[in-house]
């Protein structure tokens, strides 16, 4: 009977421990991806995959609940995988099919030795994939087997970009590394001042580099050596990638500013804009030039190029959004954290189309 | 509320002596951990005085007469104890209170610890939002240097395994910090153990505290497996502080270490309040 109690009382002790150690270590906000069907969400024990047409899911990953964790975008490649990777204590980055939701590769690759944040990018065949160990791990596409690596520094949390000839990666470190896949070795590096969590944009001639930070900048660098082209104030720190739209470079800060800057000189075109909360997001082009921005709030905003909003006021779609929107055909999609759904979808009206909660 | 009064002080107090010792987050908290003992060290000798009187009276004859005469009427038995209380000036709740009061303390630095190490970007945000930015400059401050000794303190530690020799259930490696923090649990846990009281052979206290010696290792050790070694490093740091403390007042049984060691205290005779 004391054994029992004893047991109970640690029990009580275990769970209020775990209470307080999981908070800030081990959750984080979704990753989301889609194709011209599927919405594919990264959202802690599980990804999904949702139907685009009516909110249903398709299939969850893995069936059962487990240690993975996900939290990185999943990534579609241009031969039909859906490359995901864990937060979790297995640290496997692995290969599914995306209509069915099955393993493709023979094993995932566990080879890292830290936790996925980061998205993967896919460049010609091989996967080039940023770990939290502050290594760049290149794997092979159809297989999934280790090829080599790159010992960077600090944590790599941003999905590294390409221009077709370097591969860019941005550490917590202060650093952007730009790497050649044919020496395997860092051909430049930038010290921008502040951790960079997420990833640069790229220019569509790949010649500039438009990136946020911890520094309260945005800055564009060239490409082929990393020299700063110009930097422009925001209020506060820049968390995720600027979205580029011809000669505009979209950003936001996590004091919730909005900033419509020149791609040449950095000028910001837009009068001081705070819609409502912080924003970590990257703004999302859509086709017709409105510029969605979503905030830590719950809301959505939509804004047109001439800075008056093109939904009068926001979307209100609960929780709280951290995670960069993504926009398939008609719809929007957003995955707020903390709310009664998983995923939302909006027409381009910012009306919401359907929800999705998991089930 | 909780976060700006407790959790927001402590992680820019913590992240002010990362700074200040030449960013070394390992030795941040075990110099943050000395800090708070040493705070709370009045509070925790005051617990100590008062268990001590507690345990004292386990062995007291009035109170073994007592609890024989009125077994059976518990109404008068705790009418009679609360005259044993005031008679000899002793409050009942002096080793509890303190405890209550250390115990919101204890949980801050643990979370702060915790806090501090985010390694995810959510984790990160939080800590962000938590630090004073006339205090502290987190654009340089962040990202923290994790790595103290051989260890990352924002992932469970481990070293690992030759290479292809795998064990499922270790997939950190061979959890070296998990043994120690285990150890020291056990040790803190055996070596603060008051001997259980004369005379009285249902001391539930004694029988209580003897669990938590199989317990509480148990269950920090599998905490410092699979939580930030970060974590670890603190429960290191508190149980040897807890162990110095409860030497330094000369509370230490060493005798709880040997086989067979254990061996009662000797009836201490309770003075009666004039």
């Amino acid at each position: 009977m004391k054994h029992l109690k004893m047991i109970f009382l640690v029990l009580i002790g275990a769970i209020l421990l775990s209470a307080c150690a999981t908070g800030a270590t081990s959750t984080s906000w979704p990753g989301l991806s889609a194709d011209s069907t599927n919405a594919y969400l990264a959202d802690g024990n599980s990804v999904y995959a949702v139907r685009l047409s009516d909110g249903v899911k398709v299939w969850q990953y893995p069936d059962k609940a487990g240690t993975p964790k996900f939290f990185a975008a999943p990534v579609l490649t241009p031969d039909g995988q859906l490359l995901i990777a864990s937060a979790g204590t297995d640290r496997a980055f692995l290969s599914l099919d995306p209509a069915t939701g099955k393993e493709k590769w023979a094993a995932p690759y566990t080879g890292a030795q830290n936790i996925w944040i980061a998205s993967p990018l896919v460049v010609g065949d091989m996967i080039y994939a940023a770990n939290n160990d502050g290594t760049l791990y290149v794997l092979k596409l159809a297989t999934g087997e280790f090829q080599w690596s790159l010992p960077i520094s600090g944590s790599l949390w941003g999905a590294p970009v390409s221009n077709g000839k370097l591969v860019f990666v941005t550490s917590l470190d202060h650093f952007l590394y730009a790497i050649d896949p044919q020496s395997r070795k860092v051909a430049w590096k930038a010290d921008l001042g502040g951790s960079i969590p997420g990833s640069p944009a790229v220019s569509a001639d790949g010649s500039t580099l438009y990136i946020g930070g911890f520094t309260k900048k945005v800055t564009a660098i060239n490409a082929a050596d990393g020299a700063i082209r110009w930097t422009a104030e925001t209020k506060d720190w820049v968390w995720d990638a600027p979205a580029l739209d011809g000669d505009t470079v979209y950003a936001a800060d996590i004091s919730g500013y909005i900033y419509s800057l020149g791609a040449a000189n950095g000028k910001n075109a837009w009068p001081e804009l705070q819609p409502d909360g912080p924003i970590t997001a990257s703004p999302l082009v859509l086709s017709d030039g409105t510029v969605v921005f979503v905030t830590e709030s719950g809301l959505a905003y939509a804004f047109d190029r001439a800075s008056g909003k093109a939904w009068g006021v926001g979307t209100n779609i609960g929780g709280k959004i951290y995670t960069t929107p993504v926009v398939s055909g008609e719809l929007i999609l957003i995955a707020p954290l903390g709310a009664d759904s998983l995923l939302v979808a909006l027409n381009k009206g910012g009306n919401i189309a359907w929800k999705f909660t998991g089930k | 509320m909780w976060d700006i009064l407790l959790i927001n002080p402590f992680t820019n107090a913590l992240l002010w002596i990362y700074d200040a010792i030449g960013r070394n987050y390992g030795v941040a908290i075990i110099l943050f951990t000395i800090l708070i003992r040493l705070i709370t060290w009045p509070l925790n000798g005051q617990q100590l005085k008062g268990a001590k009187v507690m345990q004292d009276l386990q062995s007291d004859k009035e109170w073994l007469d007592i609890q024989k005469k009125y077994a059976k009427d518990k109404e008068k038995l705790a009418q009679e104890q609360m005259r044993i209380y005031k008679e000899r000036g002793i409050n009942p709740f002096a080793s509890c209170l303190p405890t209550l009061i250390q115990f919101p303390i204890i949980i801050g630095l643990y979370q702060s610890i915790t806090r501090a190490l985010a390694t995810t970007p959510l984790g990160l945000l939080q800590l962000a939002r938590g630090i004073y930015p006339w205090f502290l400059n987190t654009s340089v401050l962040i990202p923290l240097n994790s790595r103290f000794l051989w260890m990352d303190l924002g992932r469970p530690e481990g070293i690992p395994f030759p290479a292809g020799f795998t064990v499922s259930f270790l997939p950190f490696g061979f959890p070296t910090l998990a043994i120690i923090v285990a150890i020291t649990t056990y040790l803190q846990t055996k070596l603060t153990m008051p001997p259980p009281a004369t005379g009285n052979p249902n001391d539930q206290s004694a029988a209580m505290s003897s669990m938590m010696s199989i317990y509480m290792p148990l269950l920090l050790g599998y905490f410092a497996l699979n939580f930030a070694s970060g974590l670890a490093v603190y429960f290191v740091t508190s149980n040897v502080l807890g162990i110095v403390q409860y030497a330094m007042m000369g509370r230490v049984n060493w005798r709880n270490l040997l086989p067979g060691g254990k061996k009662p205290a000797s009836p201490v005779k309770l003075v009666k309040k004039k």
